[in-house]
């Protein structure tokens, strides 16, 4: 075979390698997918009061409810029986989700249906000089503290949205109501 | 071609196994590094916009799930059933007193007295958190926070875990009202 010929041979890559990497590199990405970054809400519970055999002194503070207006309905993935049941694979229940699930809030006593207002409602009541109340640890003046209290059928999501509501308004002492106890089946 | 000569041939090194070994290093690692957080339910927070990131956790931290029916799981275990239990939460009371005893005991968490009232009480200094589903009734987690404020067990650093995306809706942080 002549040098003229060698040349014009079809010269072919070996692919092997290549789709090797790229099915390593797919599985390496899939699995940092996985990898939800989560994050916390600090909810320290008041050091003061519960059942600590300690008296304290009332203090004021606002009162953020939470009341379910409509339940919503759960929608059960395909895989699951009617109503859910445990999944074989992971051992634990199917998830749900709810859709048209809506809540009432009320600030203090005014009922808002929209978050949007509820944020608002809490902006004005921060800004409002009548909401400083006396630090008692640091002297001066704070913001009064302000307590999510969720009635029966209220989801972790309401409380979550609430507690978020609260902090952009700028109240940093949040403590949560949660003796209100389940919903009436 | 005599030995010598071979042994002077520039022999070209064929890098792509190393490379093949190198990312399956990486995707071992990163599955082991999954597999230490073996206490993570999977489960789907709830989004907050105002949270603080969660990077530098306490290193013995207890760390609770909470299932959308209520069920109450620690180190994969079904400590707290609705459905089994009912209204009868003395599961969860059990749970976190041994948590406390036992991290004592282990010198894995630690206890500060404080001067409330008057009076000095002891309180857990390190933080508990508590992981629900986005969906799950409220009053469930509000039962372990009740629980974490008895005197006995006293871990009143709760911490709710939050995510930044939701996972169910794919929605990422912004602010409430669309305007940040």
């Amino acid at each position: 075979m002549g040098a003229i010929e060698d040349a014009q041979e079809e010269v072919k890559p070996d692919m092997t390698p290549m789709i090797d990497v790229v099915f390593l590199m797919i599985i390496f990405f899939i699995c940092i997918d996985f990898k939800v970054l989560e994050s916390k809400l600090p909810a320290y519970l008041p050091k003061d009061k519960g059942s600590q055999s300690t008296v304290v002194e009332p203090q004021e503070q606002l009162s953020v409810g939470i009341y379910v207006e409509t339940d919503g309905t759960k929608q059960w993935p395909e895989s699951a029986p009617p109503g859910g049941g445990i999944n074989a694979m992971t051992k634990r229940p199917y998830r749900f989700k709810l859709t048209g699930h809506r809540v009432k809030w009320e600030v203090g006593p005014k009922p808002l249906y929209k978050i949007e207002d509820v944020k608002a409602e809490l902006e004005r009541i921060a800004r409002d000089p009548s909401s400083q109340v006396p630090d008692k640890d640091k002297g001066g003046k704070k913001l009064m503290p302000c307590v999510v209290e969720a009635h029966p059928g209220v989801y972790y999501e309401d409380v979550a949205k609430t507690t978020d509501a609260c902090r952009e308004a700028g109240f940093t002492e949040i403590n949560f109501g949660g003796g209100l106890g389940e919903k009436k089946k | 071609m005599d030995l010598a000569a071979i042994a002077k041939q520039n022999v070209e090194m064929d890098m792509t196994p190393m490379i093949d070994c190198v990312f399956l290093l990486m995707i071992f690692f990163v599955l082991v590094i999954d597999l230490s957080q073996k206490n993570l339910e999977d489960l789907i927070l709830p989004r907050a916009v105002y949270q603080e990131p969660d990077d530098k956790p306490a290193e013995h931290r207890p760390i609770i799930n909470v299932l959308q029916n209520g069920a109450v799981i620690y180190n994969q275990q079904v400590v707290y059933d609705p459905a089994v239990h009912g209204k009868n939460y003395a599961p969860i009371k059990e749970l976190l007193i041994n948590i406390k005893k036992v991290g004592l005991a282990e010198k894995k968490l630690k206890e500060k007295p404080e001067t409330i009232g008057g009076k000095t009480v002891m309180l857990m200094d390190d933080p508990i958190l508590v992981r629900a589903d986005k969906w799950t009734e409220w009053h469930y987690v509000g039962e372990i926070m009740k629980q974490c404020s008895q005197p006995e067990i006293a871990f009143w650093k709760v911490e709710l875990a939050m995510s930044e995306q939701d996972k169910e809706t794919g929605e990422k942080n912004k602010k409430i009202g669309g305007t940040r």
